[in-house]
């Protein structure tokens, strides 16, 4: 399954890829930071990745 | 609290299709509010598409277009029509930002599978870039946007389901807070894309993106009494084995992909020895589907693919070569295995909704466009015909509502629908999403398949049923965004049905519908279109003959008639 891999010290929490990610997996944490809240639902589409500014996300897809 | 709203236009599903649906409706003076599930510009199947928008340029050749798009099934002088407004749509997307592949300054066009000339113009940062830059264009003309709300009911003037009167607009929940919208509308346009199984798991023969397309917008027209037609024809596409991804045909096929069985065969040679791998979209279908059916391994292999080629290719299909390479390495090195999605539209055919080139369903008040309808016929789900039909249908919604009174959706009609929509949100003891939708994911790759067969239709409709009476209606949800999900399962089962039942119908194979029962393309008894409505709590289907001035100028032949031909003899359902 593909799934979402954020590096905590590069995610500034500005919510870009909550408010964008197609299937709705992502959520800012209490620290304010993107995780999957929902990892099943990812599609493996990479949206998130390239719309983070930060180079904070990272899909992971292998078999 | 419910959230309420009111607007002129209505558009539900920010698309391809809705997005110039709302563009054009907004630029005729109306007030327009375009309603998305997801976000608008990153969701369907539009964000995803694999870079390639075919278009008419002035000074082709309008024949070489109507042989390679102008099927038996098509409205003729309706694609004629079509195509300078796709050359319209090109300049209007790029003056918006969509970055096309130029060489200098002039838009380029490369050549596609199936066609003798070349009409693709390519996208250089692929579908996500392209929509976002859709997006902008549509929110500076002043539409509305409402991101993370799913609309799951239309509303009507008399309150009821069927209606006798009119849409007067939508309900639904927000899929973060659970909130309700009701959003009363002059108008309500449905664009709400293809259907296929949601959230399917990879390598189950079902996946494709985008993952959450369930067919609302079908299943809420056919409740409120819209005749739906071509439902049989607008199946199955290709993904590769194990990756949810797209195919990417359109770019990959005339870069010198080609196609291979496990033993390095070009299969193609049985089909259609002259094209090979330039072979028109529906026969491929067919003879990866007549390959599996072998228990062959049909895959695509890039390694004659130039390196210089292989980089745009990149850039053009980025989610198609990063999903893919991320499984299995580099997509130069050794072929990929190919195999299906089914019973959807995966976006790539149009069904759903009869509608007419103004995009009016057979309910007043209700509009559609792009490949949740019929497409009036034209040959299918691609980016222009659905920017093409959005287009239409905007200006003419545009256009109507101006005579319309503001509507006033029934109070306990929007009571009854917002009790419903919740009601498995507040279920204690019934069943969970993951076992109901396994079971009938399991039971489309089992009885359903690519192949069709009417017992095996039979025995698909019973369990569907049986799904449908005793599992849908205990489905719980223990948050909103789980509620999206068994309300995406809900709409998807009714369209399912409607489908199984249209497959059921037509007896004869054409286009990627094929039948182990009816291996004939039957030009003498179906070109027909075959209409699905629901009726007093039944499904009514009928068939209707096509007007004979759709083929023209390429008539039809009954001589065009067709058997699927298997050189090496084996029946088509031969593995099983
Ligand atoms: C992966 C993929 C790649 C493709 N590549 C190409 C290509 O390169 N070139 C080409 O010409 N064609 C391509 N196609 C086909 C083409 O993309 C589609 O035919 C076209 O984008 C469909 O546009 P649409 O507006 O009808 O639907 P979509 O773009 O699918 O939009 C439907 C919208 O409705 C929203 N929605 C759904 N249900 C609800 C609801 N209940 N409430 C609110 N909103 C809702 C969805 O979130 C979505 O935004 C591709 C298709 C796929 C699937």
């Amino acid at each position: 399954m593909p799934r979402v891999e954020v590096n905590e010290q590069a995610c500034t929490g500005c919510g870009v890829c909550v408010d964008t990610c197609p299937t709705d997996v992502l959520r800012l944490d209490p620290q304010e930071k993107a995780f999957a809240a929902y990892p099943a639902d990812c599609q493996g589409c990479f949206v998130c990745q390239w719309d983070c500014a930060y180079g904070a996300i990272r899909v992971v897809v292998n078999g | 609290m419910a959230v309420r709203l009111e607007t002129d236009v209505l558009v539900i599903g920010g698309g391809i299709a809705g997005a110039f649906a709302a563009y054009r409706a907004r630029e005729a003076g109306a007030r327009v509010l375009l309603v998305d599930r997801s976000y608008f510009g990153r969701s369907g199947c539009s964000a995803l598409a694999s870079g390639v928008y075919p278009a008419y340029m002035p000074g082709d050749d309008k024949d070489a277009w109507m042989r390679a798009f102008g099927g038996p099934l098509v409205n003729q002088p309706l694609v004629a029509k079509s195509l300078p407004v796709m050359h319209e749509h090109v300049l209007l997307m790029d003056r918006w930002g969509v970055n096309w592949v130029k060489e200098g300054r002039k838009i380029v066009r490369m050549g596609a599978p199936g066609r003798s000339f070349a009409n693709g113009v390519w996208m250089a940062e692929g579908g996500p870039q392209m929509m976002m830059a859709v997006r902008s264009g549509v929110v500076g003309s002043g539409v509305e946007v409402l991101n993370r709300v799913a609309l799951t009911e239309l509303l009507t003037s008399d309150g009821r389901l069927p209606t006798a009167g009119r849409v007067v607009g939508a309900a639904g929940f927000h899929t973060r807070t659970g909130e309700i919208h009701e959003i009363a509308a002059k108008a309500t346009v449905v664009c709400t894309g293809p259907y296929k199984f949601p959230y399917p798991w990879p390598g189950s023969t079902l996946g494709y993106m985008p993952i959450d397309l369930s067919g609302d917008g079908i299943a809420m027209m056919m409740r409120a009494g819209a005749e739906l037609s071509r439902l049989e024809l607008g199946g199955i596409n290709l993904n590769p084995d194990n990756a949810l991804s797209a195919p990417g045909l359109e770019s990959l096929m005339p870069s010198g992909a080609k196609w291979v069985d496990q033993d390095g065969r070009r299969f193609l040679e049985d089909y259609d020895p002259k094209r090979m791998e330039m072979t028109q979209r529906a026969l491929l279908y067919f003879a990866i589907a007549h390959q599996k059916e072998l228990g062959r391994v049909p895959s695509m292999d890039l390694r004659e693919v130039s390196p210089e080629r292989m980089q745009l290719i990149r850039r053009v299909i980025p989610i198609v070569v990063n999903n893919q390479e991320a499984m299995v390495g580099d997509l130069t090195e050794k072929p990929v295995p190919y195999t299906y999605q089914v019973a959807g539209t995966s976006g790539i055919f149009g069904a759903g909704a009869r509608v007419t080139e103004r995009g009016e369903t057979t309910v007043p008040g209700l509009y559609a466009a792009g490949t949740c309808t019929d497409m009036t016929y034209l040959p299918g789900g691609n980016l222009p015909f659905c920017s093409v039909t959005g287009d239409w249908t905007g200006r003419a919604v545009g256009a109507a509502v101006e005579s319309v009174e503001p509507p006033q959706p029934p109070a306990q009609q929007v009571e009854r629908v917002t009790a419903q929509i919740l009601e498995p949100l507040q279920r204690r003891d019934g069943v969970a999403f993951e076992p109901v939708h396994r079971r009938l994911g399991e039971m489309l790759m089992e009885k359903v398949g690519l192949v069709l067969h009417a017992d095996r239709l039979d025995a698909a409709l019973a369990e569907l049923r049986d799904i449908r009476e005793h599992e849908v209606p205990l489905l719980v949800a223990h948050n909103p965004h789980e509620l999206a999900k068994v309300w995406g399962l809900t709409q998807y089962l009714q369209v399912l049905e409607a489908t199984l039942r249209a497959y059921r119908y037509r007896t004869e194979s054409r286009v990627a519908f094929i039948r182990e029962d009816y291996p004939v393309i039957d030009n003498v008894n179906w070109v027909k279109m075959v209409v699905v409505k629901q009726q007093n709590g039944a499904l009514r289907l009928w068939d209707e003959p096509l007007p004979e001035s759709w083929h023209d100028p390429h008539p039809v032949r009954p001589t065009q008639n067709l058997h699927l031909v298997f050189r090496n003899q084996e029946a088509p359902h031969a593995a099983r």
